[in-house]
């Protein structure tokens, strides 16, 4: 009886996971056949392991800048939103004034609050600031729809930290410029590490922020270049597609694989604490 | 330590609530005087109070947006719910490759659901997509079917590809959950004679209130508010029919209907947060 449950756990598992894989295995066949492959005729399943369809997907899309975009884009937001986060999180956790507080519950209530609602009238803003079509003016509207949650994680963890540290290094004479970034900082690696996590792939895939404030070609994103790439098909080649879709999904895997472990950590201390 | 001394270092959260005021707070305030207005994006603005607000509920194509809307979330959201934690009971216990097992399942939700959803369009799409042509080789001649030649089965598929994408996180959140709950409960219901079900209904459940609280959140404000799978699988289409409300407001302030379309994000906002709400309180009279 106990195997029995054993063996349809490990089924129901190898089933979810091949559930979740499955898009990703037939992207790479239909970027591995060569643009004649008929998907009528042959085996389905057994690509022809071509490989041009990736040269010429990255020549004639507009994927090679757009990454470069994407990721000027996520480095910047991220940067502030880790910054500026930190130092509201220090703020809030450690002086408990009204002025504080009110900071506080106003980002936690706008934590609530659709980045897309406000996007109409932040056009209008950033025409005025020159910012439509720059790479920081969209690095800017990424950072502040991160803003709470970051400086909710901030301020959770460095309540838990003691503040003896804090004290003994004010009796040592210690400016607060040097405790924060000297004492506090180091200490915030793995609230830095959720944050950075939790909102670098949401800023690297964003579109809906996207459309609005990168319209210019030159300054597409990832997810832009491919929608771009994509629609001059209308659904025709097939193999050109999937392999620079494939290209565009490329670095996010890599990132992933390399951080997966902290991102779970991530994700799970955050869930706790929320 | 002196918490009283005020000096630079107390107002260290000014620089965050500096962006934060003039990158959100600002717009949405601007918003709402905007959506008074006839404005168009261009020339100048007139002040034409509620009007806005009268015309969305008489526009036809505002209400069926309203409505794929709400059907997309009502499908999405407790789908989610569910078989997330499906996914987190199932995967909460310990076994061989159980973390690898867990990233294969949560790799579709670092995937651009734009990008996402062009993939699932590659697959399924009526009558030439890989899926049709995999169901008509094992025997299944009509395939997948035309799916897109009816409102509700593009509905199902939009559904199915958002819980598909996003099942993965769920899951992790409900995950941390049930690891924060204590054996000892479980080992002293068990001598108590407690059943599974029992021990589901009257631990499990209660003490994942904090996950679920969570979960049930961010999947209504996502499902509310989705706009890149439906872009890249539909488009909105066929015609307008499962254009959702964050798309037509996109649609709208390019179509120099600016003014209209601020006010659309304004009855938007107030669809999110109803639901939002009540949910909050719901978890949390039973604390």
């Amino acid at each position: 009886m106990r195997k029995l449950a054993t063996i349809l756990r490990y089924t129901a598992i190898a089933f979810i996971c091949m559930l979740s894989l499955t898009p990703f295995v037939i992207l790479t066949i239909l970027a591995l056949n060569t643009p004649k492959k008929n998907l009528y005729e042959g085996n389905m399943f057994i690509p022809e392991f071509y490989f041009g369809n990736f040269a010429e997907g990255w020549v004639k899309s507009n994927i090679g800048r757009a990454m470069i975009n994407s990721g000027i884009i996520t480095l910047l937001s991220v940067a502030l939103i880790v910054i500026l986060g930190a130092m509201a999180g220090y703020a809030i956790s450690r002086f408990d004034f009204k002025f504080n507080k009110g900071i506080y519950g106003t980002l936690l209530c706008c934590m609530m609050v659709p980045g897309i609602i406000n996007t109409v009238p932040l056009y209008t803003l950033m025409i005025k600031l020159n910012a439509i079509n720059t790479l920081w003016g969209m690095a800017l509207v990424c950072a502040t729809l991160s803003i709470p949650q970051a400086v909710f994680v901030f301020t959770g963890f460095i309540k838990s930290i003691p503040v003896e540290i804090e004290e003994a290094a004010i009796i040592d004479g210690c400016s607060w410029h040097k405790i924060f970034w000297k004492i506090i900082f180091p200490l915030l690696k793995p609230a830095i590490s959720a944050v950075v996590i939790l909102n670098g792939f949401g800023i690297w895939n964003n579109y809906s922020q996207a459309v609005f404030f990168l319209q210019d070609r030159s300054k597409h994103n990832v997810p832009q270049a491919l929608s771009v790439y994509f629609q001059q098909f209308a659904g025709a080649k097939w193999n050109l597609m999937a392999a620079t879709a494939l290209i565009a999904i490329l670095p996010v895997i890599i990132a992933f694989l390399i951080f997966q472990k902290s991102l779970m950590k991530g994700l799970m201390d955050g869930a706790i604490k929320g | 330590m002196n918490r009283k001394k005020i000096g630079i270092h107390t107002f260290m959260a000014l620089p965050a609530f500096l962006l934060f005021l003039i990158f959100f707070i600002y717009p949405l305030l601007r918003g709402i005087g905007m959506s008074l207005t006839d404005w168009n994006g261009i020339s100048k603005a007139n002040f034409i109070g509620l009007k806005n607000f009268i015309d969305f509920f008489k526009d036809k194509r505002a209400i069926s947006d309203i409505r794929t809307t709400l059907l997309f979330a009502l499908g999405s959201a407790p789908l989610l719910n569910i078989v997330g934690l499906s996914y987190a009971l199932l995967m909460n216990s310990k076994f061989k490759g159980k973390s690898i097992a867990r990233m294969f399942i949560y790799m579709p939700a670092i995937i651009s659901p734009l990008i996402m959803g062009y993939i699932w369009s590659l697959l399924l799409q009526p009558g030439r997509g890989y899926i049709h042509h995999m169901l008509e080789k094992i025997g299944w001649a009509q395939g997948l079917g035309n799916w897109m030649s009816s409102y509700w089965s593009t509905m199902l598929v939009l559904i199915l590809v958002n819980v598909w994408q996003y099942a993965g996180m769920t899951m992790v959140i409900y995950l941390a959950g049930l690891q924060s709950i204590p054996d000892e409960l479980y080992e002293s219901a068990k001598i108590d004679g407690a059943s599974s079900i029992k021990q589901f209904k009257y631990i499990t459940l209660p003490l994942l209130e904090p996950s679920i609280r969570i979960n049930v959140v961010t999947n209504i404000i996502g499902s509310l508010s989705v706009f890149d799978v439906v872009m890249s699988l539909t488009g909105g289409g066929p015609g307008y029919q499962t254009e959702t409300l964050s798309i037509y407001i996109m649609r709208m302030c390019y179509g120099s209907k600016t003014g209209y379309s601020t006010a659309v994000a304004i009855i938007m906002f107030f669809i999110i947060l109803i639901p939002v709400i009540i949910s909050l309180r719901l978890t949390r009279a039973k604390e």
